[in-house]
């Protein structure tokens, strides 16, 4: 089997600028190029030219029209990435469902989380039908059961069995929604993010044009990322189909275990466009790095671009140091910002220019909320390093606003406020949840930052900021301060306050993988001790057990707001020893 | 004529059907999750993975994975989710081996 071509023999290349994502799909179709499923062992598993997907979509699309499903009603999916995914999400398409792509299970033992999260997520978007991998048809069935609005559910079978009727299909337009996406955050109360087809539109046409990725003709796309997530999913599903790229995937799942191919791939089908949040680059460094093929050739990759958590440039220096010599250029690097509830992208970085960072005083920021650039940068314990994140889309505007809601100056940091035509109308039937982030036509992001030169430095999120003695600290700082001692792995650390009564008092969760009493206030005393030397603070440690973990949001993200309700309720006792 | 002795024949069975004895299956397993031992509590086949020892979630993936390759069997994930003793892994390599 051969990959799918990376160019089209005659179909001219088409930047974004179509109604809705079945006049997407309609346009690739004419086309060669589509995707390829490889598995861990960097072996292909399947090809379906664009052209393959929309017929595929379309016979499950008059098999849902069929059996009676209603305009606009909701169809939850499994999302892992498997050609079922692409038959059942643009099926819907093509029949006028919205598609609610949802996470799979991942380890041992989580049976119950999954179904809880499954029935959470059915509550949420009301859905009517549910369909996903064979191996969940049982899951599915388990969740639905206390659901009766649900009339379908089960593998691929139960969509397949359906009879194909002679009906019209009835693609979703312009002015409806697209989808619903479960937006990071929200584990426990999902919103669903509605997804409108014009937002959707609008958010592509930046993605892969000039602002953006600036697609041409002979780029090819490879992505590990869920489809469960926005960069997935608009990232790197999305993203291609709108200009008719050929993308090469690989599940998450493989890609965690052998990260090495998602940089093997890249080498051999010449792909030149890829997305991974900080995390990614640092597995594979740290699991790949001695496993790499002598032939290894990553000098077609124009677009190592990061997103999706907090962008590290320590991490980020340590992969282009053990990838350079494998031609990986540095100023491929594009820094990028974004969320669901812009679709997925807000900013990107100039090409060519790589990772570059601001350093400024840490004591300026933390007293006076100011990103004063820092006397020595090179002095950490004074001089804080942020990515700079590039300017925003055109078409939209950013501002970091102060407490009183005035715009500031450069370098005054503040709530970040985006508004443009990629914001989402709100989450799927929570207007209230919907009213507290969405003002006068703007999103509240819920994120801190500042303006440089009319590009954007992200510092943390606004709900987790510390507040020490009028003194802001990023939790983010002291997790990584304890890190970066290497006391504990990378997101083994967690950072939060509580009230007191008197003030703030810092509390550090880690995780404890050692036994032990003298190991366990060993660890204690180290981790105290990296936060005080670092940044200047005294905290509580408390010690989690690895079993338990820490928690994460649906996007495996760090949740520290969990981690504190957690702690709150005792969850992690024995009650901390003082550090 | 089967002689019922200590399980033997059982034992036997289950090695023939499967091309891997179950001592094997356990051995294999332990060598994995000794590291994360708690204390002196020997690990056992009613050993609760991920709450018993001090793995966590990564190092269990990594740990299902180099089974999976070891024996050469893939687990489905909801089969996976299910699992959560020592004994339930074992039962269930054993039983992918057997259909190999």
């Amino acid at each position: 089997m051969k990959p799918l071509p990376t160019r089209n023999s005659t179909l001219p290349l088409h930047r974004a600028g179509f109604a809705s994502v079945p006049a997407m799909l309609d346009y690739a179709a004419k086309g060669e190029t589509g995707v390829t499923f490889y598995n861990a062992k960097g072996e292909q598993l399947s090809a379906l030219p664009w052209r393959e997907v929309r017929d595929r979509a379309q016979v499950v699309a008059r098999k849902l029209i069929g059996a009676g499903f209603a305009r606009g009603e909701r169809i939850l999916i499994t999302a892992d990435t498997w050609p079922g995914f692409f038959d059942s999400f643009f099926g819907a398409q093509y029949a006028g469902l919205l598609p609610v792509p949802v996470s799979i299970p991942v380890g041992i033992g989580g049976k119950d989380a999954y179904l809880d999260q499954l029935r959470r997520q059915f509550a949420a978007s009301g859905a009517v039908a549910a369909v996903g991998l064979d191996d969940l048809a049982g899951y599915l069935a388990d969740a639905a059961r206390e659901f009766p609005a649900i009339r379908l559910h089960g593998g691929m079978d139960a969509l397949h069995a359906l009879p194909e009727k002679p009906v019209d299909l009835r693609p979703l337009g312009a002015d409806e929604l697209c989808y619903i996406q479960f937006s990071s955050g929200s584990t426990r109360h999902p919103h669903g993010v509605q997804i409108t087809q014009r937002a959707l539109m609008a958010n592509l046409a930046g993605m892969v044009g000039p602002a953006g990725l600036d697609v041409v003709e002979g780029d090819r796309a490879i992505s590990w990322l869920p489809l469960y997530h926005d960069m997935g999913l608009i990232g790197f599903l999305m993203g291609p189909l709108a200009s008719q790229l050929s993308i090469d995937y690989l599940t998450p799942r493989d890609f965690a275990r052998r990260p090495m191919q998602w940089l093997n791939l890249i080498s051999r089908n010449r792909s030149t466009i890829s997305y991974s949040p900080s995390f990614g680059y640092d597995l594979a460094v740290r699991r790949g790095a001695a496993q790499v093929p002598p032939d290894l050739d990553l000098r077609c990759w124009r677009h190592a671009g990061i997103g999706g958590d907090m962008v590290r440039a320590d991490v980020l220096e340590r992969f282009a140091a053990t990838f350079a010599p494998f031609g990986f250029d540095s100023t491929a690097f594009i820094p990028s910002y974004g969320m669901a509830e812009v679709c997925l992208a807000i900013t990107f970085c100039p090409h060519d220019t790589g990772v570059r960072t601001d350093a400024v005083d840490r004591t300026a920021l933390a007293e006076a909320q100011r990103a004063v650039p820092a006397a020595d940068p090179n002095d950490q314990s004074r001089a804080r390093r942020f990515v700079i994140c590039g300017r925003v889309l055109p078409g939209h505007r950013l501002e970091v606003r102060g407490p009183d809601g005035a715009v500031l100056a450069d370098r005054a940091v503040g709530r970040i406020f985006v508004s443009g035509p990629s914001i989402m109308p709100g989450y799927y039937g929570e207007p209230e949840a919907s009213r507290e982030v969405l003002v006068d036509g703007w999103l509240d992001t819920g994120d801190l930052g500042y303006t440089l030169d009319g590009e954007i430095v992200v510092t943390g999120r606004a709900k987790d900021l510390i507040i020490v003695n009028g003194r802001n600290v990023w939790p983010q700082d002291i997790e990584w301060a304890v890190e970066a001692k290497r006391v504990v792995k990378n997101g083994d650390a967690a950072a939060f306050s509580i009230d007191t009564g008197e003030g703030e008092r810092v509390v550090v969760a880690v995780l404890a993988r050692v036994s032990g009493e003298q190991g366990r206030s060993d660890l204690a005393r180290d981790v105290a001790g990296a936060v005080r030397e670092a940044i200047a603070v005294d905290c509580d440690v408390v010690l989690v057990p690895p079993t338990l973990g820490l928690p994460t949001t649906s996007s495996g993200k760090l949740s520290r707001a969990r981690t504190k309700a957690n702690y709150l309720a005792g969850l992690y006792a024995p009650k901390p020893e003082a550090a | 004529m089967i002689v019922e002795t200590d399980g033997m024949t059982d034992t036997l069975e289950r090695a023939r059907v499967s091309g891997q004895s179950r001592g094997e299956v356990i051995r294999e397993i332990c060598r994995h999750l000794v590291p994360f031992q708690t204390g002196e509590r020997p690990i056992t086949g009613d050993t609760v993975i991920a709450k018993d020892l001090t793995i966590d979630s990564l190092a269990i993936m990594d740990m299902v994975m180099e089974l999976e390759d070891h024996f050469d069997i893939s687990i489905p994930m909801n089969v996976v989710a299910e699992i959560h003793t020592v004994d339930q892994l074992a039962d269930t390599i054993q039983k992918l081996c057997a259909r190999r």
